[in-house]
């Protein structure tokens, strides 16, 4: 057994030597017009992707024919090095030849730069059947929501929703299967904000219901529903589905918009001390991780690598720094476009060790040049991607922390008034009842017995009383 | 008649014989104070005596609070995190 698998590694190792002499000689001596797609050709079945690319491109520049056998090349290759590989083109390049793979990245291009209109028409290339249909879908859709065309949006996110399901069922392999799973569950979120955003906060509830508790976006989308929640009213309800955030489980995500909205949520009950603990609280527990953040930023900001080598390092080597820096690496992580990146990453730094042990040649330092390259490139891009997310933390925190000050002042301006108006509110302090929680059919019930539970999580509702009737100070005086 | 005449002469006469005009200095108060309070003013009261203002709720304008009525910028972050 031992020898066959060595006979075989030999073998296979071999004809991947054959197929890099092939490209090699197409490389030195073919005149051909063709040549480069002929050398991305060769060199993909010799699995040196990224080496691969740089020629593929080369081909397109160079505009000369387009065969079916090209495109299926492309297709592979955005596949095995991700969309980024092509990203640089020009649009006039990408828009030029009948290809769904580079429509699709024309389409992605055009979405980030906020050309949706360009995007919707690139997008519309993509065949239906065709590997990429789901996320195109998917982006067309946001387009099309973003251009508040509503109707299109919907219809565009339901065909999405049934080619995910498809994909997800046909993908052999398991981290495929949970790829089409986001996308899917990404298309019902989408159509939940749609009926959010036409304040039809009922319906989009119910959508929202249709994204299971182990879904990778289920802890995002508490947030979604706390705020639909709030426009009906249900501010018990808010305040429960916010308090999942506290859980053990959940200790890697972080929210700042969760704290100013329980903390509106409890102005809206007239608990204006519970509001303004909340307040307080903001500011204690978030200003040591917004200076912990800064003083990383601040001291690496120039670097193009710094944030990676942080993210790389193993668990045991980040547990002297600050525990919520250490959570927010996490949180990216998960995400799935660095996750794929990171992947891309490796693989490419694999590719250049593999380009380093081949025989000198003008192709080979062609290879490693361009392999060296587009590591180089995807290093700074990743590092930027974390260093981006830290910002935005930042960001957002100082955004939420002008809001809690917003309901800190309103808080005392009210209570001002009380005291001109001789008036004060009907109790300091209001108890919870089953009485005060408000519930759909669909939606379980639990007692909150100071522990999480798994299956708990996102159902939880507080009890409490309005508290916003106001009395007269003197009549309670009197009645004493 | 003639005795008329002759009476009316003498009277003009015993006029013009009049003294010459003495200087005559007209002095001001310099200073004069009003009791208000002493004063009376006479007629019927048909309004109350003392001031009053009729109390009135004024409009009390509330600070806008952070509100979400749309998730865009979530939909461009999605596909921002897309392959």
């Amino acid at each position: 057994m031992k020898k066959l698998i060595i006979l075989t590694l030999i073998l296979c190792h071999s004809q991947v030597f054959a197929l890099v002499k092939k490209a090699e000689s197409i490389y030195e001596k073919s005149k051909d017009s063709n040549k480069n797609a002929y050398i991305a050709e060769e060199l993909y079945k010799s699995r040196y992707y990224f080496s691969s690319v740089v020629f593929a491109k080369e081909h397109l520049i160079e505009g000369k024919t387009f065969s079916k056998e090209f495109e299926n090349l492309l297709e592979e290759l955005v596949l095995k090095t991700g969309t980024m590989s092509f990203y640089g083109l020009k649009d006039n390049i990408l828009a030029k030849y009948k290809s769904p793979s580079l429509n699709f990245i024309l389409g992605l291009r055009r979405f980030n730069y906020k050309k949706y209109n360009g995007a919707v028409k690139a997008l519309k290339k993509v065949p239906e059947n065709h590997r990429f249909a789901p996320e195109a879908l998917f982006m067309m859709g946001s387009a099309q929501n973003l251009l508040n065309q509503t109707a299109n949006a919907n219809k565009t996110y339901d065909l999405c929703i049934e080619r995910a399901a498809t994909f997800q069922d046909r993908a052999k392999n398991k981290k495929l299967k949970r790829y089409f799973s986001i996308i899917r569950e990404s298309c019902i979120i989408h159509k939940a904000r749609i009926l959010f955003k036409n304040r039809q906060y009922e319906a989009s509830l119910k959508a929202y219901e249709e994204i299971p508790k182990t879904s990778y976006r289920w802890p995002y989308i508490l947030m979604e529903k706390a705020w639909a929640s709030y426009h009906l009213g249900n501010y018990n309800r808010v305040l429960g589905i916010l308090v999942t955030y506290r859980s053990p489980l959940m200790t890697s995500y972080f929210y700042p918009e969760a704290e100013v909205l329980s903390s509106i949520a409890y102005f809206k009950l007239c608990l204006w001390n519970d509001s303004l603990q909340l307040v307080d609280q903001y500011y204690k527990v978030y200003r040591p991780h917004a200076d912990a953040l800064k003083d990383i930023l601040v001291a690496n900001k120039g670097s193009h690598t710094y944030f990676l080598k942080l993210l790389l390092k193993p668990i045991k080597e980040m547990e002297g720094m600050n525990p919520f820096v250490r959570n927010l690496m996490t949180q990216v992580r998960k995400k799935v476009k660095f996750s794929l990146d990171l992947v891309n990453y490796q693989k490419a730094q694999n590719e250049l060790g593999f380009i380093r042990k081949l025989k000198d040649s003008p192709l080979k330092d062609k290879m490693e040049q361009a392999v060296n390259g587009a590591i180089s490139w995807r290093t700074k891009h990743l590092n930027h991607y974390i260093k981006k997310q830290m910002f935005g933390f930042i960001n957002d925190m100082h955004k939420f922390s002008y809001e809690m000050f917003n309901v800190k002042l309103e808080i005392m301006s009210l209570k001002r008034d009380l005291v001109y108006d001789n008036k004060k509110l009907i109790s300091s302090r209001s108890r919870g009842s089953l009485e005060n929680v408000a519930r759909t059919s669909k939606e379980h019930f639990f007692v909150f017995n100071g522990e999480f539970w798994g299956d708990e999580l996102g159902e939880y509702s507080f009890g409490l009383k309005s508290n916003c009737k106001r009395v007269r100070k003197d009549i309670e005086k009197e009645a004493i | 008649m003639k005795l008329l005449l002759i009476i009316t002469i003498l009277l003009s006469t015993n006029s013009w014989a009049q003294k010459p005009k003495k200087n005559v200095i007209i002095k001001y108060k310099q200073y004069e104070t009003f009791d208000l309070g002493n004063l009376e003013i006479k007629g019927k009261i048909i309004a109350p005596g003392d001031l009053s203002v009729k109390e009135r709720k004024r409009k009390r304008f509330s600070r806008p609070l952070f509100e979400r009525d749309q998730f865009d910028p979530e939909v461009r972050k999605d596909i921002q995190n897309l392959r």
